[in-house]
């Protein structure tokens, strides 16, 4: 008779269960909360519209035969596999509002892969600005993950008025072609299905990836055949030179060169050419096919399960009014496999929680800020004053990159669920030396090998928002989320109103003058703040790689476990686990 | 009679209650503003309210009573 199991079935099979169900009571004063919940999730859907509609219409797509990108990821991705990223990443505020890329995790055929196609209906697929930014987060991700990248290529080149905001530069639309090189060098796959028109960035832009699958109409080019003037020795156009212009692009009769006929017939560069847009993307998984992928069973330690608890509680729990605490645990309780996790150290440096959860029965670490005060605590300020969630201090410092090397020797990646307000301040805090053991935490993530996931809950605040894996942790952190609820800033504008402006107030007290105007520009000050951290600004930005409702967080864990998990560089054998162990001691 | 306390040292922002309420489980009946924290205070069972030992502005230690349910 043959026996399976899971392995470390006695740690993992049953893990303590956390949270516990909302009381009626609960849920009947709760209920304002999801209304303020939905309220900025209303917001965040508007501005997704606003993006999805960016250039011109679809139906002018549709109308020439075309598919749009939308149409294509619908086309081409697992249904319900989509995590879209950047949706309103557009840093420089361009008149497009958008970057022209659409990107997110999704499964082709079964299996994770970072996912990006140029908007067509934006300047047929232009170089914008802000647009090698949104594309070199997604290279990273592709290669923290180690999983494919795939590429649906329609780039007419460089939106030409605007050359400079693209063209130039360490981190330009160029440096792209760099990082399909890194990503192929590194053995990362770059599958690139490729339409219309390609000149010049957008023949380099077909040419880089791995395999290319080219659609009938495709060209991929050094250059566009649309430029029939050239260098004008007068350095200005006249009436002379436009009439030149005129009928030489009236005359211009030949075809964008690079077409399927050179480059499947004679170069050979395209491995397919399909007759249908659709037909390249079947083109693509059937390339995702040959993937490299685990099956999934190679590391679960157990069957997958949902939340024993209503992941929809979540709008109810988690308060809007930021001055307000809650449970931490009863967060995680709607996140993790059977709302099970494994603390490691819960008696100390209880501002934070660190242990080990199941997402899709994959071990994953969390890390994440309790709420609440703690009196007693921290022992170096007892007398003084009492903790507060969100807070970190000496205990917790400690504790995050202890386990945060512990898992780094484990090979579990790490799930940081922020929302925190800073780390302590002061003589005491100094001499408990917070402000090294900030930087160990930070030093602690960067010697790992992991891969990350950072959820702003609600407060991103002070040096904490970097040291708990924020997206500033370039080689860790693989994408940073928001919620509706999420605020970032360097601190309260109500503390930095204070901060910039307590002295002014003396002198204009001591002076016996008028303290309005004074306070007119605090409260200006504290209004930009609160303008220039909410949800939809920070996704702009660029503080966060999206906003998610609390509803669909579980479901971007899973894509960031999933993908984890599907072809890992280092493996920890099960087995050989040691967190757990020190768990239970 | 049962008594809710305040749980930290803090200041009362607002009392939500009167004498003779009657109030339910888990209703919130007093906010106390501490460390630029706001910590509410819930009911933990039902009742109706027979006196309140505070008024919105006080100072409170941890422990001290706020609100009395008959």
């Amino acid at each position: 008779m043959s026996r399976k199991q899971t392995p470390l079935r006695p740690y993992f099979e049953k893990m303590p269960e956390i949270g516990e169900e909302l009381r009626e009571g609960v849920v009947r004063r709760s209920r304002a909360n999801v209304d303020l919940v939905k309220e900025q999730e209303e917001l965040i859907i508007q501005e997704v519209e606003r993006v999805k509609k960016a250039g011109i219409p679809a139906e002018k797509i549709h109308q020439r035969g075309g598919m749009t990108i939308y149409d294509r990821l619908d086309y081409l991705v697992d249904e319900g596999s989509w995590n879209p990223l950047h949706t309103l990443y557009n840093p420089t505020d361009n008149e497009e509002g958008c970057t022209g890329v659409v990107d997110g995790l999704g499964k082709i055929d079964g299996k994770w892969a970072v996912i990006i196609g140029f908007d067509n209906k934006v300047m047929a697929g232009a170089w914008i600005a802000g647009q090698s930014e949104n594309i070199l987060m997604v290279t990273d991700l592709a290669k923290r993950l180690n999983i494919p990248l795939v590429w649906l290529t329609n780039c007419s080149g460089v939106k030409l008025m605007e050359q400079e905001t693209v063209y130039a530069g360490r981190r330009s639309s160029g440096a792209p072609f760099y990082r399909h090189a890194d990503l192929n060098h590194l053995g990362i796959p770059i599958l690139n299905g490729i339409y219309g028109t390609n000149p010049a960035g957008g023949g380099y832009q077909g040419i880089s990836p791995t395999i290319l699958l080219a659609h009938d109409g495709a060209n991929i080019a050094v250059g566009g055949a649309g430029i029939v003037g050239g260098m004008n020795p007068k350095g200005y156009i006249d009436e002379e030179a436009a009439q030149a212009l005129i009928e030489g692009t009236k005359n211009f009769k030949g075809k964008a060169p690079g077409r399927v006929e050179t480059h499947f017939d004679q170069t050979a560069y395209f491995r397919e050419a399909h007759d249908t847009e659709q037909g390249v993307l079947d083109g693509i998984k059937d390339y995702m096919r040959m993937m490299p992928a685990y099956d999934p069973t190679m590391f679960r330690v157990a069957e997958p399960a949902e939340p024993r608890l209503k992941v929809e509680d979540l709008n109810l729990i988690l308060p809007a009014n930021q001055k307000r605490p809650y449970d931490a645990m009863q967060i995680l309780a709607r996140l993790t496999d059977n709302s099970e996790f494994m603390e490691y150290r819960p008696d100390y440096g209880r501002e934070v929680f660190t242990g080990i959860g199941k997402v899709d029965g994959f071990p994953v670490a969390f890390v994440g800020n309790q709420q609440g005060v703690f009196p007693g605590y921290p022992e170096y300020a007892k007398g003084e004053y009492p903790g507060v969630g969100g807070k970190h201090y000496r205990e917790g410092l400690i504790k995050q990159a202890e386990f945060v090397t512990l898992c780094g020797r484990d090979n579990l990646p790490i799930i940081w669920l922020q929302d925190t307000t800073g780390i302590d301040v002061g003589d005491l805090a100094e001499e408990a030396e917070l402000l090294a053991l900030g930087q160990s935490l930070v030093y602690s993530i960067e010697q790992t090998e992991l891969s990350m996931m950072c959820v702003v809950l609600r407060k991103g605040t002070a040096a904490a928002h970097y040291i708990m894996c924020g997206p500033q942790a370039n080689n860790n952190n693989a994408f940073t989320l928001g919620t509706p609820l999420t605020e970032i800033y360097v601190m309260h504008g109500e503390t930095a109103a204070a901060a910039s402006y307590a002295r002014r107030l003396v002198k204009e007290d001591d002076a016996g003058n008028d303290l309005a105007p004074v306070l007119e520009k605090m409260n200006q000050m504290i209004q930009d703040y609160q303008d220039k951290s909410r949800p939809v600004y920070s996704a702009e930005k660029g503080f966060v790689d999206e906003i998610v409702s609390l509803t669909d967080l579980r479901k971007y864990i899973q894509a960031f476990t999933g993908a984890n998990y599907q072809n890992p560089r280092s493996i920890t054998p099960v087995h050989q686990l040691l967190l757990p162990r020190i768990i239970k001691g | 009679m049962a008594e809710l306390t305040a749980p930290i040292a803090g200041n009362v922002w607002k009392v939500l209650v009167a004498v003779g309420d009657k109030v339910e489980m888990d209703d919130e009946v007093v906010i106390l503003e501490a460390l630029k924290m706001e910590t509410p205070i819930y009911c933990d069972e039902s009742g109706t309210v027979t006196a309140i030992s505070v008024k919105e502005g006080d100072a409170v230690n941890e422990g001290d009573v706020l609100v009395v349910f008959g």
